[in-house]
C-alpha cells in the first residue's frame, strides 16, 4: 500500500491486489522518520484511476462480450499489467495519531508519501491502544480480523443506545446480547417488547430452562400483568389518564377529585370508580368525558379488584435489583395499540416513581419500535431528565426517521445494522457521534449479522462486528403466509390440476 | 531463412495457430533475443518519459514508398464491382506494435507484442504473443538488425529515431507472417500494410518465401494500408477510388516491376472500398496470384467478414489487441523494476514544467 493523497482527513491510500483490506478495517500509515503514525480506517473501496483500462476493457470486448483467444506471454508481463490495472484505491478516514505507541487526537501532520509504511492495524492493537476493552466486558461477536470483540458495560450505563436497521438484520437478536450481558452484571433491564419475541430468553434453543430462566419476568398485560388501583399511585394514573387516554384538563381535576374521595372512604376499587364517575356532581361532558376512560380501563382488563391476581410492579422492581438484577419483559403483542400507550405510560410513570423514590438504583428500557407507544413528549423526557433518575433507554428501531434528530445527537452509542436505502442512511448519518461518509459507506456494504459500532462503546473509532450467535429459543422471526409444508401442498395441487383450468 | 528453417511445423485440421505456435521453437528464439538484449542491464536507471501515445507507438507504416511514383502510361486502371461470395473461408489477421517502455544510460528499451485475430464460423479469437522488452544500444542493434536483414544495408537517409522499433516490429511481424503462412490452409490472410520488399524490415528473399510459403498452403496473402502515400497523377491514390458504388476494388497497376529501385512490389496493388461510407484502403494482393482469383478473393473476403468502416474486423482486432495502453506500459515497466532490478527516474519535463498542459507539444 502507498499513500497517495490526503484531503482534509480523508486519505487516499494505492492499494495493490495482493493485499487483502476491507471496508471498516484500520490501518497503520507509519513514518518512521517522523517517528509517527497516523491511525485510518478504511471507509470505502474504488478502483484506482489507472492510465488505459478504458482502452483495456474496449479491446477485451466485442459487442460487449470479451473475445476468447490466448496469450503466450513467456515473461508473464500480463500479471504485471493485471496488478496495475487491478489497483484500487483505499479512501480513508484519519481517526488520530500514534506517537511511541500512545493515542493522540492531532491528524493535521502529513506522513511521507514516498518513505511511509503502510499496514493494517489488528483490531487487538486497537482496542488496547484505545482503551476499549474494560471490566465489564460484553462479547459482541468477531471483528473483521476475527478478533473476539467485547464492549465495556459500564459504557452502556448512564447512556443513551440506538440500535437500528432494516427488517430482520438482526436488532432485537442484538439488544438480547446487551440486555444478557447487563443481567450477568446484576442489571435490572424493562424491556418494552412489541412482538413478543423476548419473552422465550429464560430457554436455549433446545427448549430447556438457560441460566437466566429465573430471572426473566415475562409479563403480559391482561393476564399475568394486572394491578390494582388501590396499588397504583395517583400521579401514576393521572399520567396514564392524560397523557395516554388524552383526558382533558378540567376533566382530570375532577378525576383527582373523586380519587381522592374514594382513597378516603377506602373503596378505590374498579367497582367504587364506576358509581362515583356515574354520581359525581359534575358538567355532563366531564362526566362522559371521565366515564369514557373508565370503561377502556375496564376493557383492556389490565386493572382489576381481586388482589390475588395483581401484581405490585414497584415491588417487583426491587425484587429483581435484590435478587441480583434481571429483566422484566412488557410482552406488548396481544395488546391494542390504545392499551399499550396506557400501559406504557403506567410502566414508565412507576419506574419514574421507583427510581425517585431511590427504591431502585436504576433500570436500563430496551423499546422496541417506541414511536408506536411512546407519546411525543416522552422522548425528551427519557434522554434528559430520567436519565438522571437513572432510566437508560435503547431504542431499536427498523425505521430511523421515527427517532428523531435531536435523539440520535444526543445518543452515546449507535449500532448499526444493513441499511441500503439512502433516505433511512441520510436520516442516520446526521448522527453527531461519526463522521456521515463513514456510516453512509460502511453501512450500505454491511452483511446480515454485521454491525457498526458507534460511539464510546468503541472510544469513537468506527468498528464492524459479526454478531455471535445465541444460545436462546427465538421467536418473533418474520411469520410467513407460504410455510414449505403449504408450497409443497400447492405445488401438488397445482401439478395436479387439470390443464386449461 | 533463419527462424522457420528449424520447424517442424504441423498443420492441423482445425487451424488451431496459438497452440502450434506456443509448442514451436520459434518463441523460445525470440524470447532469447529478448533475454540476451536485457542481459547486461540489472539495478541500471531506467528513465521514463510521459508517455505520449499517439507520438511513441509506431506501427509498420509504409513512409519509404512516399517517393514511388506511378506513371499514367503504365497504368491500366480497372474498376471491378464485387460481389461477396459467403463459402466460409477462415480469415486471418496479423498486426505488431511496438512501444518505447524507457531509456538506460546506453539504450532504449523498447516492448513488442503480436497479435493473429481469426475469424471461423463467425467467432473471433485472438492470439497474443508478448509483450517482451528489449534493450536496444549502439552496439547491439547491429547483431539484431543481423537478426533481422542480411540483404538491406542500414540506410542512411531513414530516420534514425524510430529504427531499432522498427526492426523489432518487423522482426516478431515477419515470423508471426510466416508461422501463419505454414500453418493456415486455405484462408485469406491479412496484413497490416502493403507487399512492398526491399525496404529495411522487408527483405526480398524473405517476404517471397513467406508468399510462397502461403501459397503452397493455398491461402492469399492480402495486405492492407491504413494511409498510404501513393500517388497517381498526383492523386492520393485512394482517393481515386471516390464516386464508385461499393464494394468495388481498382486495380492500380500491371507491372510487375520498379526499375532503377531495390523496392520491389511483391502485391498487385488495388484500391479497395469495401463497404458504403467506409473508407478506401490501399490493397496488396499477392502477385502470384492471377488477377481473377485475387478479385474473387476480395469477393471472398466481404463475404465471409465483417467490414467495419469498410477495414477487415480481423485486421481492425489485431491491431487493437496488439496496441499499447497506458497500463501496460506501467505493468511492463513494473517487471523491469521485479525482474531486473530497474530503477525508474521520471524524466525531468521540462516543457511541463515551463508551459504546464501548453508545452507538450514543443520540441516532441
Ligand atoms: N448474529 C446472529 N447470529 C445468528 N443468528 C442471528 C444473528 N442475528 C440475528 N439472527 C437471527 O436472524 C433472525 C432475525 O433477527 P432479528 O429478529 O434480531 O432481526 P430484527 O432486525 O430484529 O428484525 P425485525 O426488523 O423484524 O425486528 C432471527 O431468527 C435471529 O435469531
Ligand atoms: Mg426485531
Amino acid at each position: 500500500m502507498r499513500l497517495f493523497k490526503k484531503i482534509g482527513n480523508t486519505l487516499h491510500i494505492l492499494c495493490f491486489p495482493d493485499e487483502d483490506v476491507e471496508k471498516g478495517e484500520y490501518l497503520l500509515i507509519e513514518d518512521e522518520e517522523a517517528g509517527k503514525a497516523l491511525i485510518a480506517q478504511v471507509i470505502d473501496v474504488e478502483f484506482a484511476n489507472v492510465p488505459g483500462v478504458m482502452e483495456e476493457l474496449l479491446r477485451s470486448s466485442h459487442n460487449g462480450y470479451p473475445i476468447e483467444g490466448e496469450d503466450e506471454d513467456p515473461l508473464d508481463v500480463t500479471s504485471h499489467i493485471l496488478y496495475i490495472q487491478d489497483a484500487r484505491i483505499l479512501i480513508c478516514k484519519i481517526h488520530g495519531t500514534v506517537v511511541n505507541g500512545r493515542l493522540k487526537q492531532e491528524s493535521s501532520w502529513l506522513p511521507s508519501r514516498m518513505n511511509s509504511r503502510i499496514h493494517k492495524l489488528p483490531t487487538e492493537s486497537l482496542i488496547k491502544m484505545a482503551k476499549i476493552d474494560g471490566d465489564l466486558p460484553i462479547l459482541l461477536g468477531e471483528t473483521q480480523d476475527s478478533f473476539p470483540l467485547s464492549i465495556d458495560a459500564r459504557q452502556l450505563d448512564g447512556k443513551l443506545n440506538i440500535i437500528t436497521g432494516k427488517k430482520g438484520t438482526g436488532k432485537s437478536h442484538l439488544s438480547k446480547i446487551l440486555m444478557l450481558g447487563l443481567i450477568d452484571y446484576g442489571a435490572i433491564v424493562v424491556i418494552l417488547d412489541l412482538n413478543g419475541e423476548y419473552t422465550n430468553l429464560g430457554y436455549n434453543s433446545d427448549g430447556s430452562k438457560n441460566k437466566y430462566h429465573d430471572k426473566i419476568h415475562i409479563l403480559a398485560p391482561g393476564k399475568n400483568f394486572k394491578v390494582t388501583l388501590y396499588q397504583t399511585k395517583l400521579y401514576v394514573m393521572m399520567r396514564t389518564l392524560v397523557y395516554a387516554l388524552g383526558l382533558p384538563g378540567t376533566s382530570a381535576r375532577e378525576f383527582r377529585q373523586i380519587w381522592r374521595f374514594l382513597e378516603r372512604n377506602g373503596r378505590l376499587t374498579l367497582h367504587g370508580l364506576g358509581e362515583a364517575i356515574q354520581n359525581w356532581k359534575c358538567n355532563q361532558h366531564v362526566r362522559d368525558a371521565l366515564y369514557s376512560r373508565y370503561m377502556t380501563i375496564v376493557n383492556s382488563g389490565f386493572f382489576t379488584d381481586n388482589m390475588a391476581e395483581a401484581i405490585d410492579f414497584e415491588k417487583l422492581l426491587s425484587k429483581t435489583e435484590k435478587e441480583g438484577g434481571g429483566a422484566i419483559v412488557i410482552d406488548l403483542s396481544d395488546t391494542s395499540p390504545s392499551d399499550r400507550q396506557m400501559i406504557v405510560e403506567y410502566v414508565l410513570a412507576n419506574l419514574q416513581d421507583a427510581l425517585s423514590d431511590w427504591k431502585i438504583r436504576a433500570v436500563f428500557l430496551f423499546a422496541e419500535e417506541a414511536h408506536l407507544y411512546l407519546r411525543e413528549t416522552y422522548w425528551d423526557d427519557i434522554v434528559t431528565r430520567m436519565r438522571h433518575f437513572g432510566l437508560f433507554a435503547t431504542f431499536i428501531t427498523n425505521q430511523p426517521n421515527t427517532i428523531h434528530e435531536n435523539i440520535y445527537r444526543q445518543a452515546d452509542n449507535i449500532f448499526l445494522l444493513n441499511f441500503v436505502n439512502e433516505h433511512d442512511l441520510q436520516v442516520i448519518s446526521r448522527a453527531a457521534r461519526a463522521d456521515a461518509e463513514t456510516i453512509t459507506s460502511i453501512v450500505r456494504d454491511l452483511p446480515p449479522h454485521h454491525c457498526l459500532l458507534l460511539g464510546k462503546i468503541v472510544k469513537d473509532f468506527p468498528m464492524v462486528v459479526k454478531v455471535r450467535p445465541l444460545n436462546v429459543k427465538t421467536m418473533g422471526q418474520t411469520r410467513y403466509f407460504f410455510t414449505d409444508e403449504r408450497i409443497t401442498k400447492l405445488v401438488r395441487e397445482l401439478n395436479q390440476a387439470p390443464i386449461g383450468r | 531463412m533463419l527462424l522457420i528453417g528449424q520447424l517442424h511445423y504441423e498443420t492441423t485440421s482445425k487451424y488451431n495457430f496459438p497452440r502450434i505456435i506456443k509448442e514451436i521453437e520459434l518463441s523460445e528464439r525470440i524470447v532469447e533475443l529478448s533475454v540476451n538484449t536485457m542481459r547486461m542491464i540489472k539495478g541500471r536507471i531506467l528513465q521514463i518519459s510521459n508517455i505520449d501515445f499517439s507520438d511513441s507507438i509506431i506501427e509498420l507504416y509504409d513512409d519509404y514508398e512516399e517517393c514511388i511514383p506511378i506513371k499514367g502510361k503504365i497504368l491500366s486502371a480497372l474498376l471491378n464491382s464485387l460481389k461477396p461470395i459467403r463459402d466460409g473461408t477462415p480469415i486471418i489477421g496479423v498486426d505488431v506494435s511496438s512501444i518505447k517502455v524507457g531509456a538506460t544510460d546506453s539504450g532504449v528499451i523498447y516492448a513488442v507484442r503480436g497479435a493473429i485475430v481469426q475469424r471461423i464460423n463467425g467467432k473471433y479469437r485472438y492470439f497474443r504473443f508478448g509483450p517482451l522488452p528489449f534493450h536496444v544500444t549502439k552496439r547491439n542493434f547491429q547483431e539484431i538488425l543481423g537478426e533481422c536483414d542480411e540483404d538491406i544495408p542500414f540506410e542512411s537517409g531513414i530516420s534514425l529515431r524510430f529504427e531499432p522499433q522498427r526492426q523489432l516490429c518487423n522482426l516478431i511481424e515477419r515470423w508471426l507472417r510466416m508461422c501463419i503462412s505454414h500453418l493456415a490452409k486455405g484462408s485469406l490472410i491479412l496484413w497490416d500494410g502493403s507487399l512492398t520488399a526491399g525496404v529495411p524490415g522487408s527483405p526480398v528473399k524473405e517476404m517471397s518465401e513467406i508468399l510462397k510459403v502461403a501459397r503452397e498452403n493455398s491461402n492469399i496473402v492480402m495486405g492492407f494500408s491504413k494511409d498510404t502515400t501513393l500517388k497517381f497523377l498526383d492523386w492520393k491514390i485512394t482517393d481515386l477510388i471516390n464516386g464508385y458504388k461499393p464494394p468495388c476494388l481498382f486495380e492500380i497497376d500491371s507491372l510487375p516491376l520498379l526499375s532503377n529501385s531495390r523496392l520491389k512490389l511483391l502485391g498487385r496493388i488495388y484500391v479497395a472500398k469495401l463497404a458504403r461510407g467506409g473508407c478506401s484502403f490501399r490493397l496488396d494482393i499477392d502477385r502470384c496470384i492471377p488477377s481473377e482469383e485475387c478479385i474473387r478473393a476480395v469477393e471472398r473476403l466481404i463475404g465471409n467478414e465483417r467490414i467495419y468502416q469498410g477495414y477487415p474486423e480481423t485486421l481492425r482486432l489485431a491491431h487493437i489487441y496488439s496496441t499499447f495502453t497506458a497500463s501496460d506500459v506501467i505493468g511492463i515497466q513494473r517487471l523491469l523494476v521485479r525482474r531486473y532490478g530497474l530503477r525508474l527516474v521520471a524524466q525531468s519535463n521540462m516543457h511541463r514544467t515551463l508551459f504546464g498542459p501548453y508545452g507538450t507539444k514543443i520540441g516532441g
